[in-house]
């Protein structure tokens, strides 16, 4: 039966557990009700005293009465009414009251045009001030590059603290003072250390929180192209929408998704965006380092492919069609291709594609016993703050990790080493604790834990109850529309085709494998045979600027695809906005369309990947098969494509079942004395948003992360491929015997998490 | 009957014509001759400055959204000390229609509308006005309203309280009753 309230004589649908003003906004009624501390992810406080409704009581006894709408659960068929003189004074006082000492400065005010405060106070007809007294004043604080303060708009609706301190469990900002001098911000001028810190600008009702970064290219939001679009930073995919104007790229806000980010971005998905306005980015095309034009790159490209001597790479960074075309081109012309740059990585992915269906982050969020493995928040943050939420829920959360991560510090932290790391998830198929919870959920960084700890889990999982499940996570947006091509050895494949001298370029879809990838210390040992490099990137990268042609491709809101997220989940995302020349901008003019060889201006943005392959294909008289054969593959992998707009479609299992058969990979034995590797991962760091200028700011400084009871200062490592000297950063709570180190050094040592390395300390003089 | 009638008629028209001699030309020789208008006239917008000096327009694009043609095209920028100022304002004078709506949105009295209606050029593109072209060296219409002064943000010559009808900063830390 359908559960029914009446507000102004209206019948309102809800369901138990709604209250009043919830209902309302569900049932779109919010125009009824102003309101301003209630937040769908923040619940009802009552702090602000907007929401006021009539109630009128069922029985003689009691006089109809003001109360909160947030605070009020809603119960069948009461009566409720707004259409009312008591309710209309007490919404028209507290607004009043609220704008006191409101400073007159909305056109200077970025919340302007999107500002809950304006919204509510046009609706409630608030318009004329009477107060002249004068206004209360604060001093602001520096909150670092990401969040901008102005403390006189305040309306103490406590939802800042509310997100800060609760949802994101942060503790570096808080509520200080006391009567109507309270003060929302940090202890001391700083910046905030929540990796959520950017969604304060989006609770905050008021222009007190807003973006920073959107500050210094600033458009109103009437002015914005929006669009749906997933974020490209991690495995995730949590869904965003970015807003352009004039052809360039301004910010990026979060767009609900039930069951990924109802309402959230981590900052790295928020900021990382302005890789693509970096002044580095590549936008026109490069033949041996220096600009060209499009038809020359692309006939020497043709003209390399067509020696017959060419390898194909993609990459995880990429999305699925990009990938589809690639593999589709390197299948007319019978080449080597490989969609992931060391065979390690291919294990890996093959693991995780083969693992059952993950939990969702929403299902994490309702988890009662939670196991985390390695740094979970600096791999995939909004995966932490699903984590966070359970937690608060009462979740049991055991973190095995090497490195006290802040995930860590709220749960129970083993120590562990990753090499362990196989051996105890097979452990925990017996664990008690685990057989007898209602939701179990495991998590882990994908990275740490390698594929025989991957495979390790799948075991594991299948020898415990049904209600168990798991999910995997990895920085790279399309890790699993990438791992469908990773066949057993394609990239073994590739490196040893390019060792015997049978091939001598290769043409790469956004890998790095002379820069930060994983192997690829590998891939620089090959350089000698190689003759040149073609690349297509949207980022400058080691192999861009090494590269013989470069090509560049559109960001991700400039053009529409697909990418796969941790859960096999296929999520669509649009074109946002063209870019073009931005006529307003004469530094960007400069920087960024600088006169072709011709000496003619380029109006246009850089195109697709699969422009340049089908331009590609032309000069190669193959568009036909080529054509065909992608129509095949995508047909195959993606069946129903998503609309942009809608949840995503799962990943058939059919597909993901047949990496079951991939084999155990073998993990090197790592001895007790050994010094073994983990994987150390920021959360603002990943290869998009490492072009990030603002973001970056606020990145830690590179060393290598040890136990605390290391006092050198210097360290050098060597591995296979390479030797790395770094400085040593003491870690309080740290794996005796563990070092962590950034994904960038194990590309430089060509080793991997939980493999042993060599060190030599540098003794302090 | 009607004869008569329309030799009355005939008769004072042209008693009125008649009258008007010797009252002089009430048409001027426009362009030669300036019109003289009235101060409320609505020609085409430009851009003022404050009491200061300094331009007045802080890029809000309010006037940009409400103008009716969308012939106003903005970008905003940032000084050294946080102040807002439009980076490039353009206007295309050939598609205003003069309707002052920007000047009635503008929250800071910045643009205001001239008197000067006619022009011309050649080529449309010479109707498009950039800033330096808008931006006059007077108040306009209005001597005295500085929107910074009122306004609660801290600018380098202004710190948080000095603007009009403020309390100095209070101490956020304090938990004294
Ligand atoms: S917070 Fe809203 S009402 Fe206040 S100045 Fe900013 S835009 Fe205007
Ligand atoms: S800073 Fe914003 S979110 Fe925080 S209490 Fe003030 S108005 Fe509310
Ligand atoms: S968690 Fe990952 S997908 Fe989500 S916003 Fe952050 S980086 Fe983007
Ligand atoms: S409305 Fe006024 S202050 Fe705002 S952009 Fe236009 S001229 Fe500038
Ligand atoms: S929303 Fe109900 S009291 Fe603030």
């Amino acid at each position: 039966m359908k559960r029914v309230f009446y507000l102004d004589g209206q019948t309102v649908p809800f369901t138990s557990g709604q209250n009043v003003l919830e209902a309302a906004i569900a049932a779109g009624m919010a125009r009824q009700i102003p309101y301003f501390c209630y937040h769908p992810a923040l619940g009802s406080l009552g702090a602000c005293r907007q929401c006021a409704v009539k109630i009128y009581p069922h029985d003689d006894k009691h006089p109809p009465r003001v109360t909160m709408a947030c605070l009020l659960p809603a119960s069948d068929n009461l009566q409720l009414a707004t259409v009312d003189k008591e309710v209309h004074t007490e919404h028209r006082e507290i607004i009043e009251l609220l704008m006191l000492n409101h400073p007159l400065d909305c056109p200077v005010c970025d919340e302007g045009g999107q500002c809950h405060l304006q919204d509510m106070t046009v609706q409630t007809g608030h318009a004329v001030r009477r107060y002249s007294g004068p206004k209360r004043t604060y001093h602001d604080q520096d909150l670092g590059p990401l969040v901008y303060q102005e403390m006189n708009r305040c309306i103490t609706c406590y939802r800042c603290v509310r997100f800060y301190q609760d949802t994101a469990q942060g503790d570096d900002f808080g509520v200080f003072g006391s009567r109507d001098r309270v003060y929302f911000g940090r202890l001391e001028d700083g910046p905030l250390e929540s990796p959520f810190s950017g969604n304060l600008v989006e609770v905050c009702p008021t222009g007190v929180f807003t973006d920073k970064v959107f500050r210094h290219d600033y458009a109103r939001v009437w002015d914005l192209q929006q669009g749906p679009s997933v974020c490209p930073h991690c495995a995730v995919g949590c869904n965003t929408m970015p807003g352009a104007r004039l052809g360039t790229l301004r910010r990026v806000r979060a767009r609900h998704h039930p069951e990924i980010n109802p309402h959230f971005l981590c900052d790295r998905g928020r900021y990382g965006f302005r890789y693509v306005t970096a002044a580095e980015r590549p936008v026109q095309a490069r033949l041996h380092g220096a600009r060209s034009r499009q038809d020359v790159v692309l006939r020497q490209v043709a003209m390399r492919l067509q020696e017959g001597r060419s390898g194909f790479l993609g990459s995880p960074r990429e999305d699925v069609q990009s990938n589809l075309a690639l593999f589709a081109l390197a299948d007319c012309l019978h080449a080597p291709f490989a969609a992931l740059s060391s065979p390690w990585m291919e294990a890996l992915a093959q693991q995780c594609m083969a693992l059952p269906q993950a939990p969702t982050l929403s299902d994490v969020e309702t988890a009662d016993h939670l196991i985390v493995m390695g740094d979970l928040g600096g791999v995939a943050p909004m995966a932490e703050l699903a984590v966070r939420q359970a937690l608060r829920n009462g979740a049991q959360l055991t973190v095995l990790a090497s490195q006290p991560t802040p995930l860590a510090e709220a749960g129970d932290y083993r120590p562990t080493r990753p090499s362990a790391l196989p051996d105890l998830i097979t452990g925990l198929a017996e664990d008690v604790c685990l057989q007898g919870s209602r939701r179990p959920v495991i998590l882990a960084a994908a990275e740490t834990l390698g594929p025989a700890g991957v495979h390790a889990l799948r075991k594991t999982l299948a020898r415990l109850p049904a209600n168990a499940r798991a999910g995997v996570f990895q920085n790279s947006p399309n890790l699993f529309g990438a791992a469908y091509f990773a066949v057993d050895g394609h990239t073994a494949r590739l490196q040893h085709a390019l060792r015997q001298r049978q091939i001598d370029h290769l043409l790469c879809l956004a890998a790095d494998p002379l820069g930060s990838d994983w192997g690829a210390g590998t891939w620089r040992s090959l350089v000698p045979g190689l003759q040149g490099a073609t690349v297509l990137d949207m980022v400058d990268t080691d192999t861009v600027r090494a590269a013989e042609a470069v090509l560049p491709t559109a960001a991700f809101p400039e053009r529409d695809g697909f990418f796969i997220n941790y859960e096999g989940r296929i999520q669509a995302f649009a074109q946002v906005y063209r870019r073009e020349a931005p006529v307003l901008h004469p530094q960007e003019n400069v920087n960024s369309f600088p006169a072709a060889a011709g000496g003619q201006m380029h109006p246009l943005g850089p195109p697709t990947p699969q422009y340049w392959l089908g331009r590609l294909a032309e000069l190669l008289d193959i568009v036909k098969p080529w054509q065909e054969r992608l129509a095949f593959y995508q047909h195959f992998l993606c069946p129903i494509s998503p609309h942009p707009d809608s949840p995503g479609v799962l990943l058939d299992d059919a597909l993901r079942a047949r990496f079951e058969i991939a084999a155990a990979p073998a993990a090197a034995p790592v001895g007790t004395e050994d010094w073994e590797l983990d994987l150390f991962h920021w959360y603002g760091g990943e290869t998009l948003a490492d072009a990030a200028a603002e973001l970056q700011s606020l990145a830690p400084a590179r060393g290598l992360r040890v136990s605390a009871d290391i006092s050198a200062p210097f360290a050098t490592l060597s591995g296979p491929c390479g030797r790395l000297r770094l400085p040593v950063i003491p870690i309080v709570g740290m794996v005796a015997g563990v070092v962590a180190l950034d994904q960038e050094g194990f590309a430089e040592l060509g080793l991997y998490p939980g493999e042993a390395v060599q060190i030599q300390w540098e003794v302090a003089s | 009957m009607s004869a008569y009638r329309s030799f009355v008629q005939l008769g004072l028209g042209l008693w009125t014509t008649l009258r008007q001699i010797g009252r002089g030309a009430s048409t001027i020789s426009y362009p030669e001759e300036a019109l003289k208008l009235p101060p409320r006239w609505r020609g085409r917008p430009a851009l003022t400055r404050d009491p200061d000096g300094d331009e007045r327009c802080v890029a809000c694009q309010l006037c940009s959204a409400v103008c009716p043609t969308r012939c106003i095209e903005l970008q905003a920028g940032e000084r050294e000390d946080e102040r807002r100022y439009p980076v490039s304002f353009r206007i295309n004078f050939s598609r205003c229609i003069y309707c002052g709506f920007c000047e009635e949105a503008c929250p800071t009295l910045a643009i205001q509308l001239l008197d000067e209606f006619a022009f011309s050029t050649e080529h449309h593109q010479d109707f498009i006005y950039e800033k330096e072209a808008l931006l006059i060296d007077g108040t306009g219409k209005h001597p005295h309203y500085n929107f910074y002064r009122h306004a609660g943000v801290a600018l380098h010559d202004k710190d948080k309280g000095q603007g009009s009808n403020e309390s100095p900063p209070v101490n956020g830390r304090s938990n004294l009753p």
